[in-house]
């Protein structure tokens, strides 16, 4: 019964376990091989660790250093960052075999028959612990195919497949817990995201050993699962108690899971769904109160990535003045994302802000997006019937993109400059001005970038969703690399962000900024004509 | 009489579909008038320019003597509409979307008589407004769309398909509160394809077919134009008999009863003879729009 049950899902589900299992391998495969083309010294590994060491951006995003070994550099590269995937393939996963087949209803068909309540749960551990050995495996096999030793290959991807297992385990407790399946997946990420950033700030905090090239991180890493696969130290120590943990833990939530399960309702979480407003607050009224509740989750998100992306950008200033100055290539890397003429700190700044910019685009392009939804899935009718003309249902969405994308750059800017002036308070890494003043002048860019698609969606409302994408994948490609893989300068001029006011710099230029917000003016402006004339597209 | 709403030559076109083929409707101020005809014969389309939410190909329409297309928004504070396709802000309670969408009518959510009409409809319709309308059920978002347009008065409701999702209980609810608005003096536009719902509740009915209206009056009005059926005990009258009745169509003898239909206007006439014949356990039932529908319709549920 139970094996038919396991057998039925691992048919159903067989196309994402071998996509996941497969980008896994890839993944491992390219970044071990990578790992030995850039840093194929030990001196290289030794100048690059160095640096990390005092630039907590980097332990943060990376992870603990370990050595000097080319598996040691690959585990400090790569390790948190597979486990976050693995750990979102194991949420993703058993939330689908559980709360989400409830919601379907499928749930209780399979309880009324001979399988029982508790039967499709632990078909569903088991389905994750072999979703698991297979993304483990996996891993190892493609750190041998890259070129590591085997043993320590071995033991990594046994930590990542234990680390995995449990996450199966949390979350299926999650899963108990949350009161819809939605709630359940968002959750379970958070639960992810939360290892991942616990185990950053104990890697940041942690005890530095400049002699070994190693750190011991602080406390707070041994209570993430992501954390414990780091602790392993595999090529290093090979430590398999980690891994034990790991699967201790992963039973024990297990068995409490079970237990919960034992007295919950189908359907329902321990956590009852928490009841609505009965009643509009004073701020939803209008398209523009609307359009901002409605992008406010996804606002927020953005806002504190575009602040994350601001802090790091603001500490990393230290790898420009510690060290990139003396490593040729990547110093000149950097001088031409920040464009021709530009010293080096500047066009670092410069690249940032570009970054940042992109971060507000995606922003305000999602805005754009929202007004292509809300006309498919028939809001925009329902604000229409009121008395709410076409235009200012138009222009109230694109404000709230406007403000949005805006509110953004000026946390982030603040953010960095705070960050850059932490380390260096007299300026060395960039003052106030400048990290401040080249991320808020994105505006103009992101403007233009705005108004394109909303035009679009004036047009051939249809296409705004894929032209959004498509614009803003081009303006990030261009923007941010066509410096460096040699794109025909007059390409690269087509994208916003190469026209943006380069404030880190002496004598910065306005006049693309000017032409640009002329030019999102204009545009928004025939965009209004237009909607005047057409129905709405369903 | 005034009219509320007045079109002619309507004509609406989705590349090569004709959704409105010269359509000429006219809404009398205070009449309640019922919109008949089957999924996609554009009662809905109709609705739509009417909102100034499509725009017509040609033709001529106004709303409160004004263009619906280019005067939407101002018309629509006199104006309460239940859409034909109710859609809802998934993460929006029932009892904020209600309010928001009254605000966006131009109503004031704060005042007492909103608050009061509101609880009073909430309780009516048995609506729980606290819960995230992604959990709602068809007959809830329903009930969301009639609350909103009844909630906060206005001067012409346009009603598409409103009861559709909802229980007979709750269709009685319906039915009350449209009366009231009758008894009011609002105006009312009632697109339907429930007859008996038209019947119950309208004065004047017109009758959609393929994109143009086929028929349009008052209910008393569409009757002459409809056949009331008669029936009654065959006993022992025979076959000369039964054909030498005037006026008479469609007879047919089953299980030892007659069964006959009569032009309406021609029931009192036809009457005397059936008297002679000395005919039992007579029965005459009035035409129903059922029947009038069928008229109309009956080549395309042949053809189909």
């Amino acid at each position: 019964m139970l094996l038919a049950l396991l057998r039925f899902r691992l048919r159903r589900d067989r196309l994402q376990l071998a996509v996941w299992t497969v980008a896994l391998l890839l993944l491992m495969v390219f970044t071990a091989a990578a790992m030995t083309s850039t840093y194929p010294a030990v001196a290289d590994r030794v100048g690059v660790l160095r640096i990390a060491m005092v630039t907590p951006a980097l332990l943060v995003l990376r992870g603990t250093p370990q050595g000097t070994s080319l598996g040691d550099i690959t585990v400090f590269e790569i390790a948190t960052f597979q486990a976050v995937l693995i750990g979102l393939m194991s949420t993703f996963l058993v939330v689908r075999n559980t709360r989400a087949e409830e919601e379907r209803g499928a749930a209780e068909a399979l309880a009324a028959t001979a399988a029982g309540r508790a039967l499709p749960t632990v078909a569903a551990v088991l389905e994750g612990v072999v979703a698991n050995v297979l993304a483990g495996g996996a891993s190892a096999l493609g750190l041998i195919a890259g070129g590591l030793p085997t043993v320590g290959s071995i033991v990594f991807g046994i930590a990542l497949g234990a680390a995995g297992c449990a996450f199966v385990g949390l979350e299926l407790l999650i899963a108990q817990l949350a009161p819809t399946g939605r709630s359940a997946n968002g959750w379970g990420t958070a639960l992810v995201l939360a290892s991942y950033a616990l185990r950053g700030i104990g890697d940041a905090g942690g005890t530095p050993h400049p002699a070994s090239s190693t750190l011991t991180p602080g406390w707070e890493s041994a209570l993430s699962p992501i954390g414990w696969v780091q602790a392993t130290r595999p090529y290093a120590a090979d430590d398999l108690r980690p891994v034990l943990l790991a699967l201790v833990v992963g039973a024990l939530a297990v068995w409490a899971a079970l237990a919960v399960q034992r007295v919950r309702d189908v359907g329902a979480g321990v956590i009852a769904e928490g009841r609505a407003r009965r009643t509009a607050s004073p701020a939803l009224r209008g398209p523009f109160g609307l359009a901002a509740r409605l992008q406010r989750g996804s606002v927020i998100g953005w806002g504190i990535g575009a602040v994350l992306l601001g802090l790091i950008g603001g500490d990393l200033a230290n790898l420009v003045l510690e060290q990139l100055g003396s490593t040729a290539g990547v110093a000149e890397a950097v001088k031409r994302l920040g464009g021709s003429g530009s010293d080096l700190l500047g066009g670092f700044i410069i690249a940032i802000g570009g970054f940042v910019g992109i971060l507000a685009a995606a922003i305000a392009v999602q805005g754009a997006m929202r007004l292509r939804q809300e006309e498919a899935a028939g809001g925009a009718d329902a604000v229409l019937s009121g008395a709410v003309g076409r235009i200012r249902w138009f222009l109230s969405l694109v404000a709230l993109a406007v403000v949005a994308a805006a509110l953004a750059l000026v946390v982030a800017g603040i953010a960095a400059a705070l960050a850059a002036l932490s380390a260096h308070p007299d300026g060395s890494a960039g003052t106030f001005g400048a990290w401040f003043g080249t991320i808020v002048w994105q505006l103009p860019a992101v403007l233009v970038i705005l108004a394109l698609v909303s035009l679009v969606f004036a047009v051939a409302p249809r296409a705004t969703i894929p032209v959004g994408w498509l614009v803003l994948a081009a303006a990030a490609f261009l923007g941010e690399l066509g410096a460096l893989l040699d794109v025909p300068q007059w390409v690269r001029d087509l994208a916003p962000f190469s026209h943006s006011p380069a404030v880190a710099l002496a004598h910065p230029s306005f006049v693309g900024a000017g032409w640009m917000t002329l030019g999102a003016v204009v545009a928004i402006g025939l965009a209004c004509v237009l909607l005047r004339r057409r129905d709405t597209v369903p | 009489m005034t009219a509320i709403v007045e079109a002619s030559g309507l004509v609406k076109r989705y590349g090569a579909t004709v959704a409105l083929d010269g359509l000429d409707l006219s809404v009398q101020q205070g009449e309640v008038h019922g919109y008949l005809g089957p999924n996609g014969a554009g009662k809905s389309t109709t609705i739509r320019i009417l909102l100034g939410l499509a725009r017509a190909t040609s033709g001529r329409v106004t709303v409160f003597g004004a263009d619906p297309w280019r005067d939407a928004a101002r018309l629509h504070r006199r104006i309460a509409s239940v859409p034909g396709d109710v859609a809802l802000w998934p993460a929006l309670s029932g009892g904020e979307t209600i309010d928001l969408l009254v605000r966006l009518r131009g109503g004031d959510v704060g005042s007492g008589e909103y608050r009061r009409r509101r609880a009073e409809l909430v309780e009516r319709f048995q609506f729980d407004p606290g819960k995230r309308a992604r959990s709602y059920s068809k007959g809830n978002r329903q009930k969301v769309a009639l609350i909103t347009a009844l909630a906060h008065p206005a001067d012409l409701y346009v009603l598409d398909e409103p009861t559709s999702g909802l229980d007979p209980l709750m269709e009685a609810v319906f039915s009350d509160e449209v009366a009231a608005l009758a008894r009011s003096g609002a105006t009312v536009l009632l697109s339907s394809h429930i007859l008996s719902e038209v019947e119950r509740l309208c004065d004047r009915v017109s009758i959609l077919r393929s994109g143009r209206i086929v028929e349009s009056g008052t209910l008393d009005e569409l009757r002459h134009l409809t056949r009331t059926a008669v029936s009654f005990e065959r006993d022992r009258l025979s076959d000369a008999q039964l054909a030498g009745i005037p006026g008479a169509h469609d007879l047919v003898v089953a299980e030892g009863r007659v069964s006959l239909t009569l032009d309406s206007d021609a029931v009192a006439a036809t009457l005397p003879a059936l008297g002679d014949l000395g005919v039992t356990g007579l029965r005459v039932a009035p035409p129903s729009l059922e029947e009038l529908f069928l008229r109309h319709y009956g080549d395309e549920l042949v053809d189909a």
